[in-house]
């Protein structure tokens, strides 16, 4: 990858992007006030299997595919990724986040890349709501037409979903940086096999059913700090 | 013949197909057939509803490696059909074949089906593959409800099975959709199965309909959600609502019986809220 091409990119999956990804814990906050998570540990356990049986299943293999198909030109391939996506996550709160996010980073992305057609007829399909527009999905898209490969692209999603789950911690936990940072750390170890992995799947699956559970009953808390 | 050949004609094809129609009271069973080791059982009335109750009848002890088990149903228009099991579903240990099981449900317009197996149980060193496909129609409403153990718990045996697959997907009659679909292999986590390990039941309970009201929809999901708030360190569950108009429940429970009861007290209020019937005695014990 050239180094235009990774400025290009970065940008996207930089936590100075708006995608509004700070106000959404991916269940995290039910998970700390149902008493799953305590402390660095039990976070490290609930996302390692997060980004290895969850995540790493099946948004992560959407990105790929979402690659694919701007590589490829199939637009077609990527909404069907989309499709499933919206089928199988089957939280609202979670389903809404992805969808916000996504519409988020490809309405910028079309900005970007002008005269790229493909990027601009998802975003046609997203508003027109022929096509939900989910996070993984305008990742795979975007980053494809800046260039990465499809196992970078994956490892940023993964990348980007672990610092987000650091940061909402860093709020529910007595989590300093230096503690966020060594947790980072470990989870890369986590995210480049998963990455590798997801690039050559086709098909979604997910197994993370206590994560799913506490994101399901996080609209139900009483104080919430987050979205989701 | 070889050894290689005779393990590829190890196990058995069964096929299970039925077809409702209604007639001016009740469901009716008009067509069925069935190889084994599947047991022909026709339906009983066990209320003046004129749902047909089925029972999905495996008569021998279990399921072996290398059994490629289907069930096809199709329920036509304003039928009611409530399908279940007699007992747990017991996968047995393979050395290598999985066991397959396919499951096929249309739902005519404006008919109801209840999908309401009895818990399937993954013998230590078993391989189980499931998918569940059910297509509704225009008016049409599904209530399905799959669940697992980790084992033969009261042996200490969790989470001990070799591979467990299972795909469940509805789609409605605009060309959407809500699935399921997981691979679980023990040991691929750093802690086995992951954060559910130290449970022993996992579940999920989908409620599909595009012909219910709202006001409806959202009185069932406080109720189910106070139900599943009532064993607390026991039963842990959410309810949410998927991409298809309806609800949908996920919980995992620490034994048969709470899982049991939770399951019972869901059951009976989404009987009484969407169709206003009382949840009948089962008589399967």
């Amino acid at each position: 990858m050239n180094t235009f091409s990774l400025l290009k990119g970065l940008r996207f999956v930089d936590s100075f992007f708006p995608s509004g990804g700070y106000a959404f814990s991916s269940g995290l906050e039910a998970a700390v006030q149902g008493g799953a998570v305590r402390n660095a540990e039990e976070l490290s356990r609930y996302v390692v299997e997060s980004l290895t049986t969850g995540m790493g299943e099946r948004e992560a293999v959407t990105v790929g595919i979402a690659h694919e198909a701007y590589v490829s030109g199939v637009l077609e391939t990527a909404f069907n990724a989309d499709r499933e996506l919206e089928a199988m996550k089957l939280g609202r709160e979670s389903r809404a986040a992805s969808r916000q996010m996504g519409r988020q980073i490809i309405r910028l992305a079309a900005d970007q890349h002008t005269r790229q057609s493909l990027i601009e007829d998802y975003l046609a399909a997203v508003e027109a709501e022929q096509t939900p527009g989910h996070l993984a999905v305008t990742v795979g898209l975007t980053l494809a037409a800046a260039g990465w490969s499809k196992e970078d692209t994956i490892a940023a999603f993964l990348y980007q979903t672990a610092t987000g789950f650091v940061a909402a911690a860093m709020k529910l936990l007595p989590l300093g940086q230096r503690e966020g940072q060594r947790l980072l750390e470990s989870w890369l170890e986590v995210i480049e096999p998963i990455s590798h992995k997801a690039a050559h799947q086709q098909v979604l699956q997910s197994w993370s059913p206590i994560q799913d559970i506490y994101a399901m009953r996080h609209s139900r808390l009483e104080s919430r700090l987050f979205r989701s | 013949m070889s050894d290689s050949s005779v393990i590829d004609t190890v196990g058995r094809r069964g096929a299970l197909a039925y077809e409702f129609e209604g007639s001016s009271s009740r469901t009716v069973l008009t067509r069925s057939s069935c190889t084994s080791p599947w047991h022909h059982f026709p339906p009983s009335y066990l209320d003046d509803s004129g749902c047909a109750f089925t029972w999905l009848v495996n008569p021998s002890g279990g399921l072996v490696g290398g059994d490629h088990l289907s069930v096809e149903a199709q329920l036509h228009a304003r039928t009611h059909v409530f399908m279940t099991s007699p007992s747990a579903n017991r996968v047995y240990r393979s050395l290598s074949e999985p066991v397959l099981q396919e499951i096929r449900l249309s739902v005519g317009a404006d008919a109801r089906l209840e999908w309401v197996p009895e818990i399937t149980i993954p013998f230590a060193g078993s391989r189980f593959r499931q998918s569940i496909h059910v297509d509704l129609a225009p008016g049409a409403t599904v209530v399905l409800w799959d669940a697992m153990a980790s084992g033969r718990v009261a042996r200490h045996e969790r989470w001990a099975f070799a591979s467990l697959e299972n795909e469940i997907c509805i789609s409605g009659s605009l060309g959407k959709s809500v699935a399921e679909r997981y691979r679980l292999v023990p040991g691929l986590l750093p802690e086995s199965v992951g954060l559910v390990g130290s449970w022993d039941y996992v579940a999920s309970l989908f409620i599909i309909g595009d012909a219910v009201e709202t006001e409806v929809w959202e009185r069932l999901d406080e109720m189910l959600a106070t139900i599943l708030e009532q064993r607390p360190g026991l039963v842990l569950g959410a309810v949410s609502t998927p991409a298809l108009s309806g609800l949908v429940v996920k919980l995992v429970a620490r034994s048969a019986p709470d899982l049991t009861a939770v399951q019972e007290a869901m059951w009976t209020a989404i009987r009484k809220e969407l169709w206003g019937l009382p949840a009948p005695n089962l008589r399967r014990y």
